[in-house]
């Protein structure tokens, strides 16, 4: 049946004439080109670390902005930019504008109708394609140089995509989304063509997960996926986190682990097969979604070569797996206050403490329900061996609208008002959590911005409102800071131009981007 | 000529406008929903809202994770009326994540959330707290010296929260709370998520011993990890940079007095209450000598 199957799908390549340019893996996507910053997190390891070093703890004091590029009609934009080739592309949903990422002039725009404005974090760039979710369930493929549609393609099953950035590994464009619950699925990067969908929450029955679920809870699953994941090439892995659990707040419904919600997945590129899971959170009733970005890191761990996947969690534990296997190597809170938890066991499975579950009076739990860290990305630093995390430490209350089973749910993000979170930036020893460092953010109480690392020893970090700063990777301390004047709740790139390094972040409805200055007249043409 | 035109063509089309509001202010189409003031079906509506809109808006109205507040004073609302509102409960709102929730509300279910929405969105100047407002103004800038760190339409001091919108702002409680409680609510938010630059919502005593000279006392306006705004007792602003202070202490407490129903005799507290209760810009309230200062 496989090997009909097989034929089958040669003959249709065969058909189309590109039986070499489907599934293929792109050279620059598997070892990027410093200059470039081709996906969401920059590498498929998802380590957003620059090997740029144009910029240094000694000179970063004069980095000043280039420009400024409007994003007209958008708000409070979360998405991290592409780069290639001096050309920049920031995604929306329906919307592409590439600008030139020297001087932030528009080069062309994509507006697919209508104008929306809803949090969509960004793209990839594949070979001189990019691509385009849509808010009205398509999927898109760009030509990159003039923003030419040269596929469109519905959902399959006509679901609504997440604004997780697509992933793009061996010739497949790798969305997810919401709703009704989680799913992952993949696209032919040249034709568009449906490939494959997993999804974390049982169809029916018969589906090994279900005994994980009370009764028939998991046709209400949940478990959404909206952030982009990792691959690895090697092992043709991608690497997922999945959501939480319907109902969010309420396990009454829905006795047991819940499988595969809170997860950190593997699945096979080409197949969508689940390789291995890692469950996180079982029987989530906090809102503890894994979707945080898993790292991957080749180290040497305690003694012999290993390939690592690492993750600090919402829940407040900072994870370490061997990523062929899914095997848990080292867990540890990552957050000074973690109450509802008194540890893990030998497995990773959390040792509960009692009375963290929701109630109708509201219970206190820390972290809260936005977790102690979020979606905004950490950054792994290979020189230094840090694991740096916006670590969100504070507490919530979790709500019971009643005592009736199927009672619907809230939250507070911290007990009492005037005792707000605090959010830091925070370095780890990658290979054992211990904390290194701290930056405290003063002012910034929600959402931390994601994290750069950079081959120049400078960590750029943004804070909530509006701060964009330049801390020393090794210690800490603030080198920089810049203002942009409006929120920032996204993650910087770095990437450079004609041998000029730049940093960009996105800041409410704009785009900036800061070098260092040339000498007075460089540049200076006709 | 030419250049006037467009300009008159414009003034003609807002006149067209404001007139077209003002009749139907006048002659309002019936109200469709039919619990409007129904308290029973406000508390239903909140039930029934903390029930089904919860997984995107935050509990009680508030901003959510994924979905705006629902009753908060800076925000502009562009659906307004009760059938708007019932409209995107129904029929969720095209183009957003606001799905439809005409498969789990019935039109009864829907209606009573719409009451409950509108009522998140009333603020004291609504329903004035009943009283002698004159005697109110007399009060604030005497006995009660509100005066000292509040100003209202440019009388009064700046250290304090300025209130001459206050009414339309907050609710009745909010203020009934500020004059009575030191843990009080200052912002009708409550939202998780900011979404814009603010002003602080809050007047944080703060004391700024600079590298050189004495220290300055004040009320916290803005501050980030390098700079503070400060409001001082002086009433002038102070602007720091943090680089280059030996101190900055952060002093438990509000200025604001929390007992004015025992330092007010029950009448000058209801006649305080009339007043601030009516004290919204731009808006005429049922006994319009009552607002301003008797100056």
């Amino acid at each position: 049946m496989s090997r009909l199957l097989g034929l089958a799908k040669l003959a249709a390549c065969l058909l189309m004439g590109m039986t070499l340019a489907t599934a293929q893996e792109i050279p620059e996507l598997v070892k990027p080109d410093p200059k470039n910053w081709l996906t969401y997190s920059g590498s498929y390891d998802s380590q957003r670390h620059s090997p740029l070093r144009q910029i240094t703890p000694s000179n970063v004091h004069s980095l000043a902005a280039v420009f400024a590029y409007h994003m007209a009609g958008q708000r409070n934009l979360e998405v991290t930019p592409v780069v290639k080739d001096g050309v920049m592309y920031i995604s929306q949903y329906n919307r592409i504008d590439a600008i030139d990422a020297r001087s932030g002039n528009i080069i062309w725009q994509y507006q697919r109708q209508p104008l929306n404005d809803g949090a969509q974090r960004g793209t990839t760039v594949y070979a001189n394609r990019i691509f385009v979710t849509t808010a009205d369930r398509h999927l898109l493929a760009l030509d990159r140089r003039n923003g030419s549609v040269l596929w469109e393609t519905a959902v399959h099953d006509n679901l609504q995509l997440a604004g997780g950035a697509p992933l793009v590994a061996h010739g497949k464009v790798i969305v997810s989304g919401n709703q009704p619950n989680g799913f992952i699925q993949a696209y032919d990067a040249e034709s568009g063509k449906y490939v494959w969908e997993w999804h974390p929450v049982p169809h029916s029955a018969d589906e090994p997960n279900a005994r994980t679920w009370a009764g028939e809870s998991w046709k209400t699953g949940g478990s959404p996926i909206w952030l982009s994941g990792s691959y690895d090439p090697e092992s043709r892995l991608v690497f997922y986190g999945t959501g939480q659990p319907n109902p969010v707040w309420s396990g009454a419904t829905r006795a047991g682990d819940d499988l595969y919600s809170d997860c950190i997945v593997a699945l096979d590129v080409d197949t969508g097969t689940l390789k291995w899971y890692f469950q996180t959170t079982p029987h989530d009733v906090h809102d503890w979604d894994s979707e945080e970005m898993p790292v991957l890191v080749d180290a040497v761990y305690q003694g012999r070569p290993r390939k690592l996947l690492l993750q600090a969690n919402r829940n407040g534990y900072y994870y370490i797996l061997d990523r062929t296997n899914g095997q848990f190597l080292h867990g540890t809170p990552f957050v000074s206050q973690l109450d509802w938890s008194s540890g893990l066991d030998a497995n990773g499975r959390p040792i509960l403490v009692p009375g963290h579950d929701p109630s109708v009076q509201g219970t206190k739990t820390c972290p809260s329900t936005a977790g102690a860290t979020n979606w905004p990305s950490p950054t792994y630093d290979p020189a230094t061996g840090y694991f740096y995390v916006v670590a969100q430490e504070g507490c919530g209350l979790n709500y019971l609208e009643s005592s009736a089973p199927d009672a619907e749910t809230g939250y507070l993000e911290s007990p009492r008002e005037h005792e707000s979170w605090q959010l830091y930036v925070r370095a780890l020893d990658a290979l054992t959590g211990r904390k290194i460092w701290d930056y405290r953010q003063i002012a910034s109480h929600h959402y931390g911005p994601g994290l750069l690392s950079t081959a120049g020893g400078v960590i750029f970090a943004a804070e909530e409102l509006g701060q964009f700063s330049a801390l020393d990777a090794r210690t800490g301390k603030p080198l920089w800071h810049f203002n942009t004047g409006d929120m920032l709740t996204a993650g910087p790139i770095s990437y450079s131009v004609d041998g000029r390094q730049f940093v960009a972040v996105a800041s409410g409805t704009n785009i900036f981007a800061f070098a260092l200055p040339r000498a007075p007249g460089a540049g200076r043409g006709r | 000529m030419t250049k006037v035109f467009p300009a008159l063509v414009l003034a003609a089309l807002a006149t067209g406008a404001l007139a077209t509001a003002a009749l139907a202010q006048r002659a309002p189409a019936p109200n469709p929903n039919p619990f409007a003031g129904n308290a029973q079906a406000v508390a239903e509506g909140m039930a029934l809202y903390n029930r089904s809109c919860t997984a995107c808006h935050g509990f009680n109205g508030t901003a959510g994770e994924f979905a705006p507040g629902l009753g908060q004073p800076g925000r502009r609302y562009n659906r307004r009326s009760d059938a708007q509102i019932f409209d995107a409960v129904k029929n969720g709102i095209p183009g957003s994540a606001m799905p439809a929730g005409a498969g789990r509300l019935s039109d009864e279910e829907a209606w009573k959330v719409v009451s409950y929405v509108l009522g998140l969105r009333g603020t004291a100047v609504d329903a004035p707290a009943p009283g002698d407002a004159a005697h109110g103004a007399e009060i604030f800038w005497g006995k009660g010296a509100c005066g000292t760190c509040h100003m209202i339409r440019g009388r009064g001091s700046l250290i304090g929260p300025e209130l001459s919108n206050i009414a339309g702002m907050r609710k009745t409680n909010s203020i009934l709370d500020a004059l009575t409680k030191s843990d009080h609510r200052v912002f009708g938010d409550g939202g998780a998520i900011p979404h814009t630059l603010l002003p602080l919502a809050t007047y944080q005593r703060v004391r700024v011993t600079p590298a050189k000279g004495a220290p300055v006392e004040g009320l916290l306006r803005n501050e980030d990890s390098y700079s503070l705004q400060i409001m001082g007792m002086d009433q002038q602003l102070h602007l720091f940079d943090r680089a280059g202070l030996r101190a900055v202490e952060y002093l438990p407490g509000s200025l604001m007095p929390s007992d004015y129903d025992k330092r007010l005799t029950p009448q000058e507290f209801n006649d305080l209450l009339a007043f601030l209760t009516r004290q919204a810009a731009g808006r005429e309230t049922a006994t319009p000598s009552a607002v301003g200062d008797p100056d």
